[in-house]
């Protein structure tokens, strides 16, 4: 029997139509594929191997400034609050917490790092980066209702990653304090952040 | 473009575009991480869709969160506001039939009436047999036609 005939046929004709693509979709594809591109052309070079001990902490508090998305962060106090891992809370009106970590952790893995986003009217604030897989659904932030602060705790090796923050659930902002990163040329904004080894 | 083609078969495996987005993203990742070891005498397509059924299977054994909703060309993006359409009812008929089927028969049906691949590329991109693709093609075939023709719609 002929599959082209009949109700059959009628559904594949159905079937066969291209779906409309969405441009955030397209967006999120070309950035991780640029991401991905940074991370072979980082490897190829050794940066990521590269070791500089003593602005280990500063590169840590670079980019928790750099995310912060606030002023005035007291960069230092905030390389001293490392020392309370996993427990610091955000405070309302009060600097957040920054990419945390542990001195006596020299190896590899993944650290403690809290994005944070001054956005008092937005509904949701998510972030999509590099780390997650450019999927919005997985890393949302949590809103601090008299701060109007939002922030989330992400795990992250060290290195290089480029983030962005989608405000509810279309508007891709850069981060307006972090560095622009070079992926934002296709189309969507998208912000650096240093993970630092010490 | 290859980006549509692939969604359109994600959409078809998965009932949800944002998995199907997903699935296409992590594909296109592969690919490019993979370029280095494709070899030009192989053909692209089934090296391609093999990484996309791939990743759709992954995405298919995660809960299945809005087994509910597809999307097929223009249907309409609140389609509660028109149940009465008998072009969206005939598309839910397609897709529920299409969702029916077992996983391995739907993808063997897509790869062959939707998206035109040989069986012998459906082979590569599956890894199964001619003639197993050929009997999935055929029950779902079957299947499907025995389905939508209980429809009134789509005339």
């Amino acid at each position: 029997m002929d599959e082209r005939e009949g109700a059959l046929g009628r559904a594949i004709d159905a079937l066969r139509a291209l779906p409309d693509v969405r441009s955030e979709a397209t967006a999120r594809l070309l950035i991780a594929v640029a991401a991905e591109r940074q991370r072979e052309r980082e490897a190829a070079t050794g940066r990521m191997r590269r070791r500089s001990r003593g602005p280990a902490w500063i590169a840590v508090a670079s980019a928790a400034a750099v995310v912060l998305g606030i002023s005035q962060i007291p960069a230092v106090r905030a390389v001293e609050s490392s020392a309370q891992i996993g427990k610091t809370a955000l405070p309302a009106h009060s600097v957040p917490a920054v990419p945390v970590s542990s001195a006596a952790d020299l190896t590899n893995s993944p650290r403690s790092v809290q994005l944070v986003l001054s956005a008092p009217g937005a509904r949701t604030v998510r972030v999509v980066g590099d780390f997650n897989g450019w999927n919005d659904r997985q890393s949302p932030m949590v809103r601090d209702d008299a701060s109007g602060l939002w922030n989330v705790r992400l795990m992250l090796r060290p290195g290089r990653h480029v983030y962005a923050f989608v405000v509810n659930d279309t508007q891709w902002v850069r981060d307006p304090r972090a560095a622009a990163a070079p992926d934002a040329d296709f189309g969507r904004p998208g912000s650096v952040l240093l993970v630092g080894r010490p | 473009m290859y980006y549509a083609r692939c969604l359109r078969f994600a959409l078809h495996m998965l009932s949800d575009r944002d998995d199907a987005e997903e699935a296409v993203q992590d594909t296109f990742i592969r690919v490019h991480r993979a370029l280095p070891k494709y070899e030009e005498r192989e053909a692209f397509e089934p090296w391609l869709f093999r990484i996309l059924a791939n990743r759709c299977r992954t995405a298919g054994g995660r809960a299945r969160r809005h087994a509910d909703v597809v999307e097929y060309g223009e249907v309409p993006e609140r389609p509660a506001d028109h149940a009465e359409d008998d072009a969206f009812a005939w598309r839910e008929a397609i897709r529920a039939a299409l969702v029916s089927l077992p996983r391995d028969q739907r993808e063997a049906f897509l790869m062959r009436h939707v998206e035109d691949l040989t069986y012998e590329d459906m082979s590569v991109a599956t890894g199964a047999r001619v003639s197993a693709l050929k009997m999935r093609v055929k029950r779902a075939c079957d299947a499907l036609r025995a389905l939508l023709s209980e429809e009134k719609h789509g005339g």
